[in-house]
């Protein structure tokens, strides 16, 4: 039998064991279904089923909506994830709005000026024949903010964390023989998000029928390597099941991933049951070599299979101390850090298997092994991304606690939910080998308080209680607070009675952000302290991997950020001002935050090209300034980078001078302008890696060449171009799926007649889409509201534009072709399933 | 090779608090000017201090940030600052706030 580690796969293999096991019953026809929808087939046992089909949804406020006889024919039939956030404003593109951006928006920059408001979803459903006790459970990966949640008109609970999992108990007032009806309230009301968050039901659904009341418990397993020795690995594995009789035994086995069972352990079940698993010759989990197995966990009555979950597992054991830094199974690691938030670009919070999965693998080519999820839980398809590709992860519960960032915020919630958040965030993710960290927060504001540090010590504790196996940390920015002693109760074990700062006294690993002079400083006051800095500037790159090289006790950078994302308009805006003027305000049609390695699209920004050079990905990058006007001055946000692109083709600048800049990390960089040599400079550590030049501009081919002890390391090249010609078209590998879920990514590039993407290119272009696939998103990387990202027509920017195709569920060719006036167009041709 | 472990504490008490010196780089702005001759201090030297440090945006922070460490951001300058040292340093050292 094959095994697969993804959690489609593995969640389908587990619905077909069952349906070929004694508790599999037949399915029923469909004549008691609701009269107001198609028939949807009805559901069967099996655990975590995809429920993400089929809704009916109402972009609206409203009294009523869950009752099971309204008639919601007129409603938008829609398939999850959805986010009704990223769709555009009613009314006509206009100066005050575009796309799904307005001026208007309550969120205002920092929403990127999107709008929230109220959502009605409804699922109709239809069970198969089932046993009498069955149980049927609903969960919920992810909805934007606060949810109200109702089964056939009776209310089963709200949820109010906005980025954590959550489940829901149908079985009391589900209809076994009739149509079923699911309603679900979302609002995303005031000033509650500091970014882009998106509106609905934006995360996978899943539903779960059980055959009997005993089960393993939701999110009941807790698994975890204890050593490594000996050429063995032990791994303990806690297991909590419900209404376990004496009758049922509990098997737990580790399977590779051709299905060969490495290590098993049977006990009788009941309540926690303990049982340890030994794997000789174990292949360990590391983000090189992400080496997964599948944890199966299987509660059996006779020879009945009653339940089993399966999940992903990988063998590793994360160290952290100040003497050696971070290792992973005793090999000394580096964290190359991105903060990122959760949006997927163009197509807002959704939270498609497929689009986070390209994230990972974008983060991971430009050689980045670790992920902040800044600043909330990621969604279940991103850690199993994580997991699957090798990327750490850290996960974060809040962005504050007790004292709002803004009025509508969590910080209302928190105290009444906070012990719900914590165990959704920590339960859900435990077994994932890619989370390193547990985050209790980002720049809390009054951490430092008295009040803070007990929220502090609550948090922290409550997790250790759920995974001792993992340190806790948070985003500290600004000051740490006050020197503070704790009592040998209340201190983590060996820190009772030293001084520490308020801060920190109750993380294992505290997170810097924006601190980079103070990590050696406070190091030497605090000898035991290991550091990561949880959030930095792309600018200070070459001073972090300095630091990196020199101190064991500092683990690595996590920039702010490595993609762009949505909201936080402008934090990383460069502008034209007027040399009097002292800074510049971000405000609409800013949208974007502009502060990525990779824009929105996925294409690497300058930073990026030179983050490449500073972490050794490539030998020298050659970028150029974009000429400042007389009388003007460039201002650059904190986050933000020079305005200066890979590019020679500056038709208003010739014989002007212009700064060209060099970045190597070699020891001498020569400048070549259409063969003729422009100078050389040699590069110290007093130069952090950048050689600038000025050139009078002549058009041509602009050359860099870096040595290092006389030996040329690396060279690069850019060629002024000539008029734009065509759209150049063309599908991302790998080939994606067929079904709903299935994502495929096209690039569309304004070129020359050499074949050469024109560098600032600002043209329309027209989708046409052929095929079993449907146009969900289409826009480009620009900072600035100028369109929709679900029309098929979009403007292209620094002459690119991305549209991405979801499978309408049929295998076959699907045919893009984008149309462009006066240039030839261009098309590629995707095969799906 | 073992794994780490982070186990929880057993029960909550208060951290005490330890005495300090203050400066614009170690303590919180909250802090500073919940000490009357701090407070002073800082608005002799900064008269504009309260209202750049009144924005809805950075109020929130004021137990987080030092002044110093918005330097960076531009609020403050550098040698402001350490003239509000050199007074503060004169001050007795602080104790009571955890900030």
């Amino acid at each position: 039998m094959t095994i697969s580690g993804t959690r489609f796969e593995t969640d389908r293999r587990t619905a077909m064991t069952l349906a070929t096991g004694a508790v599999m019953l037949p399915l029923i026809p469909s004549s008691s279904l609701h009269a107001a929808v198609p028939s949807p087939a009805p559901l069967g046992l099996g655990r975590q089923q995809p429920f993400d089909s089929d809704w009916r949804f109402l972009r609206s406020a409203g009294e009523g909506f869950e009752a099971p006889d309204l008639d919601d024919k007129a409603w938008r039939s829609v398939d999850l994830p959805h986010d009704w956030s990223i769709e555009d404003v009613p009314g006509e593109a206009s100066p005050r709005q575009v796309g799904p951006f307005t001026r208007d928006s309550v969120g205002g920059a920092a929403t990127g000026f999107t709008v929230g408001g109220e959502g009605w979803y409804r699922k109709h459903f239809r069970l198969a024949a089932l046993p009498a006790d069955c149980r049927v459970e609903i969960e919920f990966d992810g909805v934007y903010m606060l949810s109200d949640v109702w089964l056939n008109g009776k209310n089963l609970g709200s949820h109010v964390h906005g980025y954590t999992p959550f489940s829901f108990d149908l079985t009391p007032h589900l209809r076994r023989d009739g149509d079923n009806v699911l309603a679900v309230r979302v609002r995303n009301l005031g000033k509650n998000s500091r970014w882009y968050s998106g509106s609905g039901i934006y995360r996978e659904v899943r539903i779960s029928i059980l055959p009997t009341p005993a089960r393993i418990a939701h999110w009941g397993v807790a698994a975890w390597t204890r050593r490594i020795a000996d050429g063995q690995a032990s791994i303990d594995v806690t297991t909590q099941t419900d209404n376990a009789t004496a009758d049922l035994m509990l098997t737990t086995r580790l399977r590779t991933d051709k299905g060969r069972i490495v290590a098993e352990s049977t006990s009788p079940a009941s309540g926690a049951v303990e049982q340890e698993l030994t794997v000789k010759s174990p292949t360990l989990w590391s983000p090189d070599k992400p080496h997964l197995y599948t944890l199966e966990s299987e509660l059996k009555r006779g020879k009945t299979v009653v339940d089993r979950v399966s999940q992903p597992f990988g063998i590793r054991i994360v160290t952290m101390d100040a003497a050696n830094g971070m290792k992973i199974n005793d090999t000394p690691i580096k964290l190359r850090g991105a903060c990122i938030h959760h949006d997927n670009g163009l197509l807002g919070a959704m939270a498609f298997s497929d689009a986070d999965e390209r994230r990972v693998r974008l983060l991971k080519a430009r050689g980045f092994n670790a992920v902040r999820s800044s600043h909330n839980p990621a969604s279940a398809s991103f850690r199993s991304a994580c997991d699957r590709l090798g990327m750490f992860l850290i996960e974060e519960a809040f962005d504050m606690w007790h004292v709002a960032k803004l009025k509508d915020d969590y910080s209302n919630y928190i105290a009444q939910d906070w012990e719900n958040a914590l165990a959704a965030m920590v339960k859900s993710a435990r077994n994932s080998p890619s989370v390193i960290m547990w985050s209790i927060g980002n720049e809390v504001p009054d951490r430092s308080s008295p009040e803070g540090l007990e929220w502090c010590w609550k948090f922290s504790n409550a997790i250790k209680t759920m995974d001792p196996t993992r340190p806790i940390t948070a985003g500290l920015n600004g000051v740490l607070g006050a020197p503070v002693i704790a009592s040998e109760k209340t201190a983590r074990p060996g820190f009772a009675g030293k001084t520490d700062d308020a801060s920190t006294i109750f993380l294992d690993v505290p997170g810097y952000n924006y601190r980079l002079t103070d990590i050696e400083a406070e190091q030497k006051v605090h000898p035991e302290r290991v550091i990561y800095a949880s959030e930095t500037f792309p600018v200070d790159a070459y001073d972090y991997q300095a630091l990196l090289e020199r101190a064991p006790y500092f683990m690595g950078e996590f920039v702010w950020t490595a993609m762009d994302y949505l909201g936080e308009a402008g934090c990383g805006a460069t502008a034209r001002v007027k040399a009097n003027v002292p800074f510049y305000l971000a405000q609409y049609p800013w949208m974007n935050a502009w502060c990525g390695d990779i824009d929105l699209i996925g294409q690497q920004k300058p930073q990026s090209l030179v983050r490449d050079v500073i972490w050794g990905l490539s030998p020298v990058a050659l970028l150029v300034q974009r000429p400042i006007p007389e009388g003007m001055k460039e201002f650059i946000a904190p986050w933000g980078w020079r305005d200066e692109l890979p590019s020679w083709t500056w038709p208003d600048a010739a014989g002007k001078p212009m700064a060209v800049r060099i970045y190597s990390l070699g020891d001498k960089v020569e400048l070549r302008l259409n063969g003729a040599s422009m100078g050389t400079k040699s590069l110290t550590p007093q130069d952090k890696a950048i050689a600038e030049f000025q050139i009078a501009y002549a058009s041509g081919t602009l050359e860099a060449i870096a040595y290092r002890n006389g030996k040329e390391i690396g060279r690069q090249r850019l060629e002024t171009v000539s008029a734009p010609a065509r759209l150049h078209v063309t599908a991302e590998k790998p080939a994606r799926r067929a079904d709903r879920q299935g994502l495929s990514y096209v690039a569309i590039e304004v070129h020359d007649a050499q074949g050469r993407i024109i560098p600032e290119a600002e043209l329309p272009v027209q989708l046409v889409v052929n095929g079993p696939a449907a146009l969900i998103g289409f826009g480009s990387a620009s900072p600035f509201a100028v369109g929709s990202f679900q029309s098929d027509s979009a403007k292209t920017f620094r002459g690119r534009a991305l549209a991405i195709v979801r499978g309408t569920g049929g295998k076959g060719s699907v045919r893009l072709e984008a149309r462009t006036e006066g240039l030839a167009g261009g098309a590629a041709t995707l095969r799906l399933g | 090779m073992d794994a780490p472990l982070y186990l929880p504490a057993s029960a909550y008490e208060q951290p005490q608090t330890v005495d300090y010196l203050m400066s614009t780089a170690n303590s919180s702005i909250a802090a500073l000017l919940a000490v009357p001759a701090a407070k002073a201090i800082l608005l002799a030297e900064i008269p504009e201090m309260e209202a750049r440090i009144s924005t809805p945006m950075l109020k929130p922070h004021l137990g987080n940030f030092s002044p110093r460490s918005l330097v960076q951001f531009g609020l403050f300058k550098a040698d402001a600052l350490d003239r509000v040292d050199v007074k503060l340093r004169a001050l007795s050292t602080a104790k009571g706030s955890t900030q």
